[in-house]
């Protein structure tokens, strides 16, 4: 399998324009309708395992996806993408594609050309910011068209929302597959993040071969203590294999780069605005999605419950204030419906000190089976 | 000719009209006045078109209890329940204020409130603290949505700001049963502009040289924009403030006499630094004469120019035009554009970024701006850490140290262009 460093190489290589997206959650399918390879830049931790120069630029007290992001735009930029997109995912990311440019000019390199667009937060109760948020999209449009040469059209939109649903459809078989002990969760991360840099087609193209390698495994769980991850990112890889071997199956993910990136897609609209409107309104809830907030616990609730859930790991992107802020009253809510819940933090400063959180997983698993009935054995419960 | 300065009729003033506003809030919610809790910059005025609608401000209130000296108290509470240490320090004030019901509070704490209304431009995270107090209280929260600015405010994003204000009259309307008079409102934003017209008055005499004022004043003084805006009190207060500070310079009383570095602060104040701060610098012959979270307010984005309330056709237009001047809500080449201009105006000797770990928002870009300051300016600049409210992140050596290597820096230049 490539490695993301080599997938974005490739992408780069590619026919399309690659189109470096902040997170989290760009408008893929309009980008690529267009003709461009849209790539959100996240899970770049083995892309970019170092950020002195990001350093120059953002103070220690970011977060690392931010830190990360700014390194690898600042020192290959131009070598792996052509534009940058960005929208008002969070007080950091708003503020980056300057400090971007910045970078770019102080390493001696051209900044790069970078779109935008503002995605009301307004709460459901009040008045509808829809026709704003066409005006956005539809301004999107025209400046793409105006940059790169391209045109977009509703027909070649519908396809490629066609795509991105298969693809999303694929996603959560697979975690579907974890949660039923048929597929590590480790290894779906590892398939995830390449994933995340490769366009559309070749993403369901390996996601669909994976899923082929592993119909007809046997469904498992046995003892296995099933979690929900939570966070930004997946933890990393080692960490993860040390749930699994730990005896942890993860029956669900409320992850933002997993879970709620892929748990929804409008299954009808009437044009591109429509649809987007749509897809962020009623897409699965996130912190920073702000007028999701009213429907994200019962979201993760829901999720907890379905997939038989009985712990809740919490994994957190250090200085994350919009996981941070909410946390307290979903182990809350949680707690009340006899879920145990782990907060684990690994920031970028500090190596991964597997063993301590080792202990700490025991321990959870621990708590987890004195406050609980017996395991049923032998079968995952998920009650999808 | 300088002078000591003794307690000013300014700030007799503030004191009474800080307790009035208080007293006032608490009096009026108790006979049934309807309370909206706001982010600092929700336009205020708005709520004074009602007849019995009051507004408090968590962050103004959190910002009292740091001064005041009980804010790391506060935050430990929050983060008994749960809140993370690296959580912006007004929330985990405001969270730890509420979990008891304010027993510490310098204010009698706020009277519970029956609206929330946060916003997006100074940082969207005060939409997730104000969710905390939503789910604890069950009430609703409305969300002023603003666009950040790269450029100058778009006038589709006007509009949409316009719009969402007319939906906030209506849901004030609809939760209180009270009716929106528009000559109350209008009369309201006259006094925030007749305020906002002393106050630039005000900011004008740190043009003086030794300046007129301090940014510490400044600080102090900011705090009636918070909880008194659209009051006649608030226009009042304002014009002493201006003439007392004039009459001052006339009379060669300066507050920081023997003034050798003229400084310009980037960030939200310290506030439980305020006393100390100001004082210690003074002893080093240095005067923080301005900073862009004063200057700012007022303006637009990009600029720290005074925009008339006669800008726009009608006052919540003008209101909604100017939601994006308090720094956060704007680029970095907005803040350079409105930075220089002071820098230059001021005569400002060096400039002092704060890197304030609780405000990511303001401070995130300040590294750029700190060596594009010093490229354009020529200015020696430095950056030092601080927390706004939480005074446990705050190493007062480490500060001073730096703040001191700034003044020999500056001297240096000084010697080396002689």
């Amino acid at each position: 399998m490539e490695t993301p460093r080599q997938a974005l190489t490739r992408l780069k290589n590619g026919p399309r324009p690659v189109i470096g997206c902040l997170p989290l959650y760009p408008p893929l399918e309009l980008m690529h309708s267009m003709g461009l390879a849209p790539v959100v830049l996240w899970s770049i931790t083995d892309v970019v395992p170092r950020v002195d120069d990001a350093d120059r630029h953002l103070q220690n007290y970011t977060c690392a996806v931010c830190r990360r992001l700014t390194q690898l735009v600042i020192n290959e930029g131009k070598e792996l993408v052509e534009g940058l997109f960005c929208y008002n995912a969070c007080d950091t990311l708003r503020n980056l594609p300057e400090i971007l440019r910045e970078g770019r000019l102080l390493s001696g390199s051209t900044p790069l050309p970078w779109f935008r667009l503002h995605v009301p937060m307004t709460s459901p109760s009040q008045a509808d910011a829809s026709a704003y948020l066409s005006d956005e999209i539809e301004a999107l449009i025209r400046s793409l068209e105006a940059a790169y040469g391209v045109t977009f059209s509703e027909e070649r939109f519908a396809e490629s929302v066609a795509l991105y649903a298969r693809m999303r459809e694929r996603c959560l078989q697979l975690e579907r597959a974890v949660s039923e002990g048929r597929y590590e969760f480790s290894e779906f991360c590892r398939i995830s993040t390449v994933a995340n840099f490769l366009e559309v087609n070749e993403q369901v193209a390996l996601l669909e071969s994976t899923l082929a390698e592993i119909e007809g495994r046997p469904v498992r769980g046995g003892n296995a203590v099933r979690v929900i991850v939570s966070g930004i990112l997946p933890p990393p890889l080692p960490f993860c294999e040390m749930m699994e071997r730990s005896g942890f199956v993860v029956a669900g993910n409320d992850l933002a780069c997993l879970h709620r990136s892929y748990a929804y897609t409008p299954e009808t609209w009437q044009d591109a605005s429509d649809y987007h409107v749509k897809l962020y309104r009623e897409r699965f809830p996130c912190t920073t999605l702000l007028h999701s907030t009213d429907r994200r616990v019962d979201a993760v609730m829901d999720l907890v419950s379905k997939r038989d859930a009985r712990g809740f790991l919490f994994v957190s992107e250090k200085f994350c204030e919009y996981e941070y802020l909410e946390l307290p009253y979903l182990e809350k809510r949680l707690k009340e419906n006899a879920v145990a819940v782990l907060a684990v933090e690994i920031s970028m400063e500090e190596n991964l000190g597997l063993e301590s959180f080792r202990t700490r997983m025991e321990a959870f698993r621990e708590l987890i089976d004195a406050s609980s009935s017996p395991a049923t054995g032998g079968e995952c419960r998920d009650r999808e | 000719m300088t002078g000591s300065r003794k307690k000013s009729e300014a700030g007799k003033h503030l004191t009474e009209l800080m307790v009035k506003a208080y007293t006032d809030i608490h009096t009026r919610a108790a006979q049934g006045a309807f309370v909206v809790w706001g982010a600092i910059i929700v336009p205020a005025e708005i709520f004074k078109g009602f007849e019995n609608v009051v507004y408090c401000a968590p962050e103004s209130h959190s910002a009292v209890c740091a001064a005041k000296g009980v804010g790391a108290d506060q935050c430990l509470k929050a983060e008994s329940l749960g809140y993370s240490m690296d959580l912006c320090s007004y929330a985990r004030i405001d969270i730890g204020c509420n979990s008891d019901g304010f027993q510490d509070s310098p204010t009698m704490g706020l009277p519970r409130p029956h609206l929330l209304v946060s916003n997006t431009n100074n940082c969207s995270l005060l939409v997730k603290w104000f969710d905390v107090h939503r789910r604890a209280m069950e009430i609703p929260h409305f969300i002023l949505d603003v666009p950040f600015c790269y450029e100058p405010q778009r006038d589709k994003d006007l509009r949409y700001i316009v719009a969402q204000l007319r939906d906030l009259i209506d849901t004030v309307e609809r939760l209180s049963g009270q009716k929106f008079d528009e000559d109350r409102f209008i009369e309201a934003a006259s006094f925030t502009a007749a305020a906002t017209r002393d106050w630039k008055r005000f900011l004008a005499l740190a043009e003086q040289r030794p300046s007129g004022i301090t940014v510490f004043d400044s600080f102090v003084q900011m705090a009636p924009f918070l909880v008194a805006r659209g009051t006649p009190e608030l226009a009042a207060h304002y014009r002493i403030v201006a003439d007392e500070s004039e009459a001052d310079v006339r009379r060669g009383i300066f507050p920081v006499p023997g003034e050798k570095y003229r400084l310009l602060w980037d960030n939200i104040a310290p506030w439980h630094q305020l006393r100390k701060m100001s004082d210690r610098l003074a002893q080093m012959g240095a005067n923080i004469v301005a900073a862009p979270y004063t200057s700012c307010i007022g303006a637009v984005e990009g600029s720290y120019d005074l925009v008339p309330f006669e800008s726009q056709d009608h006052p919540l237009w003008h209101l909604a035009r100017v939601q994006n001047h308090s720094v956060c809500p704007t680029g970095m080449d907005l803040r350079l554009s409105a930075m220089g201009p002071l820098i230059e105006k001021l005569a400002i000797d060096g400039a002092v970024f704060a890197s304030n770990r609780s405000c990511k928002v303001f401070s995130v870009m300040q590294m750029d701006e700190q060596r594009l300051v010093k490229e354009k300016y020529g200015i020696p600049t430095v950056m030092i850490d601080v927390d706004h409210a939480d005074v446990r992140k705050f190493s007062q050596e480490g500060v001073y140290t730096r703040l001191q290597a700034l003044l020999e820096n500056i001297e240096a230049n000084r010697d080396s262009a002689a």
